[in-house]
């Protein structure tokens, strides 16, 4: 009798598990839908104006710079500049708008502007218009002023680049002047580095001779914790930016890695092994009251908040075998599995608490062509979608701060590079290419 | 040694080397045939969302992000023909008596009975309609050289069945739905039209929001009306159903999608309300 009640649990189990899905699958969106398209944008070179022979290059650099950023925000169809008209549009009297609205341009808003130098002094004026209501078409009119040097070029162009972005991307902040903090062994040592989200201007943060791993920039991006081997076992460590020294962080002893910062930078979360198993821990921003959150056996590491709320960490666990993702509320309790097979690994929250985005090997072990790739999943329904293919080891996604690209490292060059995708997966764009460069983490603004 | 007690000793020392040598082959084949059905079992196959396989829910999330999805093909409206000639037929060929038939008797009977009167009319009107075939393919040549005008393609919309040229302010499709909506401040109503660029804002944002959570078994449904405000600062409030379509899980997709948006961006700053409302209608149809 016994033996039937057991063998009858098992073919329901058998028949739930084949029917649940099944019906399940008549609640899944197909389709991404049409309606969606791009903003057709024209950018016409800035016009020089006032003759100062040094205005040009600047211009040139403006130039180029104000494109990439408009061209790599995700949301704009850019209109070749082979279809320009020819006449230079440096001031709004000069925007024929008949003309920028026809085709082959067939533009709906128009960029332009003028650049000027005058005793060491830059001065850009820039306009957004909206070719296609010609009685009120101003949309933005922007003036910024900076010393004349080439960085200052880039600076402005960004800064007019995330306007323009802001305004038509609904109320979204460009990345434009975000930063990338990676690791980099370039110098002969693991140390933090940082670059502009277009891999310009690539530098050291950090020479400290010595292993430094996960680098998480603070939410007000003036600190960086990371994980370093400085002073002897792996312990968190905290570089100020705005001092360039290193601040105090206790040593928790064992081995204390992946510290992440809650999205009001007033707490950090991390693993530590001082307990002897790896555990998840919470403590205020300068180390002070400790917290516990996990007690499993089995290694529990890579805390990430949720960004949103605070209310909830994503980290990874081996208490069931082989690394998945679990989520928890910040205080430790409510604990969900996410992911059930394979060797998942390296989430990051995006800035709207919906998506997770981690590195999957879905079909892990000896046979399985197992490939580390970047996937994405709604943390509220549990679907999820793979965004890179057959290209290396990707691994270590980080979001950026306006929830619509990725940068991940790869091995699909033959290093471990760093590259940055749209978060729908397209538009791969390599960013470093000198050294092995890894653990990328995009700042928060 | 006698013969016989060679075969004997040799049969005895063969025995057991063959029986091993069995046994350890049936286990092998036992190993071959089973070990893989034990390996293989990889447990149910989640995520996978009962499609089997590697089939990951399909590309759908994405339009969640807030990205615009691919850029969609061009529907815009096309006069359906400017050339009169194109759309004029051809009268129909006159069909000839084949001239090596051999005559039925009482089918042509009517064709025996012509007068040579009647065969130099009919030789006319074939002679005058052949005229006119030849002169309509003229003017036709002439017509599509002179305008250079390549033949319409099939997409064209026949004339007079054309969309509306004013509709809703904005429009947008995805998946079973199609959204539109119109603006309201108070007084004036020109919102829409004074910046445009702020409604494909709002629809873009509304549509990257958009899940589809309406109930499967609803095939199609009444349009829902939803109200709300959106403040100086671009957020959106009061978010309400204005007219329900008779189905609840639409009418809460749709008042969803609005609550899923934090801000639509600052309002123009040519604008000097505090508030706009907008009344943003979804047609759903599977």
């Amino acid at each position: 009798m016994k033996r039937m009640t057991v063998v009858g649990a098992l073919l329901l189990a058998g028949l739930l598990s084949t029917t649940l899905p099944a019906a399940a699958q008549d609640w899944i969106r197909t389709g991404t839908g049409v309606g969606g398209e791009k903003i057709r944008i024209a950018v016409p070179e800035f016009r020089v104006v006032r003759n100062d022979p040094t205005a040009t290059p600047l211009d040139k650099t403006f130039n180029d710079v104000l494109f990439s950023d408009l061209q790599q925000a995700g949301i704009f169809d850019l209109v070749s500049r082979s279809f320009y008209p020819v006449e230079p549009v440096g001031y709004p009297n000069e925007a024929n708008l008949d003309h920028w609205g026809a085709p082959p341009v067939k533009a709906s808003m128009l960029a332009f502007g003028n650049l000027g130098v005058s005793n060491g002094a830059m001065q850009v004026q820039g306009w957004l218009f909206d070719v296609k209501s010609p009685q009120a078409p101003q949309v933005l009119a922007k003036q910024y002023r900076e010393t004349a040097t080439d960085d200052n070029a880039r600076l402005i162009a960004h800064r007019f680049a995330n306007e323009i972005i802001f305004r038509l991307g609904g109320g979204i902040n460009g990345i434009a002047e975000s930063k990338i903090y990676y690791i980099s062994n370039r110098s002969g040592h693991k140390e933090v580095w940082a670059m502009d989200y277009d891999g310009a201007g690539q530098h050291p943060v950090t020479h400290l001779g010595s292993i430094a791993l996960s680098p998480r920039v603070s939410p007000d991006n003036t600190k960086i914790a990371f994980a370093s081997y400085a002073k002897g076992g792996p312990n968190v460590s905290i570089y100020s930016l705005e001092l360039g020294r290193m601040l105090n962080f206790p040593v928790m002893g064992g081995t204390t890695v992946s510290p992440a910062w809650s999205s009001d930078g007033a707490k950090l979360a991390f693993s530590s092994s001082r307990s002897g198993d790896s555990e998840i821990y919470v403590t205020d921003a300068n180390g002070g009251h400790l917290q516990r959150l996990t007690s499993v056996h089995g290694p529990d590491v890579s805390p990430v908040w949720n960004p949103k709320t605070n209310a909830q960490i994503a980290w990874v666990s081996g208490r069931t075998g082989l690394p998945q993702i679990y989520i928890m509320d910040s205080d430790g309790s409510n604990i969900q599995r996410l992911t059930d097979q394979g060797y998942a690994v390296s989430p990051s929250w995006s800035p709207n608490g919906q998506y997770l985005a981690f590195a999957w090997i879905r079909h892990y072990g000896a046979g399985a062509p197992g490939h580390s790739d970047i996937y994405l999943m709604d943390v509220a329904s549990r679907k999820w979608i793979q965004l890179t293919h057959d290209g290396g080891r990707n691994d270590s996604p980080s979001w950026s701060p306006d929830g619509r690209h990725i940068v991940y490292q790869s091995t699909r060059g033959g290093q471990e590079q760093i590259w940055t995708m749209l978060a729908d997966g397209s538009e791969h764009v390599q960013l470093t290419f000198s050294g092995s460069n890894t653990q990328p983490n995009w700042s928060w603004k | 040694m006698p013969q016989d007690a060679d075969i004997y000793e040799y049969r005895e020392a063969i025995a057991p080397s063959l029986a091993f040598s069995t046994a350890l082959h049936a286990a092998l084949v036992a190993c071959v045939l089973f070990v893989p059905a034990m390996m293989g079992h990889h447990g149910s196959d989640w995520g996978n969302n009962g499609s089997g396989g590697d089939g990951a829910m399909s590309a759908t999330l994405v339009s969640g992000i807030p990205l615009p999805p691919n850029p969609h093909a061009s529907k815009e409206s096309v006069l359906a023909t400017e050339s009169k000639g194109l759309s004029e037929s051809l009268p129909a060929p006159i069909a000839k008596p084949d001239e090596k038939a051999i005559a039925i008797p009482d089918r042509d009977a009517k064709t025996k009975k012509q007068t040579a009167r009647e065969k130099a009319e009919e030789a006319a009107r074939e002679a005058a309609h052949e005229k006119d075939i030849q002169k309509l393919r003229a003017a036709l040549a002439k017509n599509a050289l002179a305008k250079n005008r390549p033949v319409p393609a099939d997409n064209s919309i026949p004339y007079g069945q054309g969309a509306p040229a004013a509709g809703p302010f904005t429009t947008f499709q995805t998946g079973n739905t199609t959204g539109g909506m119109s603006f309201g401040e108070g007084g004036g109503g020109s919102f829409g039209s004074r910046f445009g660029w702020y409604t494909d804002v709002v629809a873009r944002k509304v549509h990257d929001a958009w899940q589809n959570e309406v109930n499967p078994g609803v095939s199609t449904a009444r349009r829902v009306y939803i109200l709300f405000d959106i403040s100086r600062s671009g957020s959106p409030s009061h978010v309400k159903v204005e007219q329900s379509s008779g189905v609840p899980s639409l009418d809460q997709a749709a008042v969803r999608a609005i609550q899923r948006i934090d801000t639509f961006g600052p309002l123009p700053q040519g604008y000097n309300g505090n508030y706009v409302s907008v009344e943003f209608w979804f047609d759903y149809r599977r």
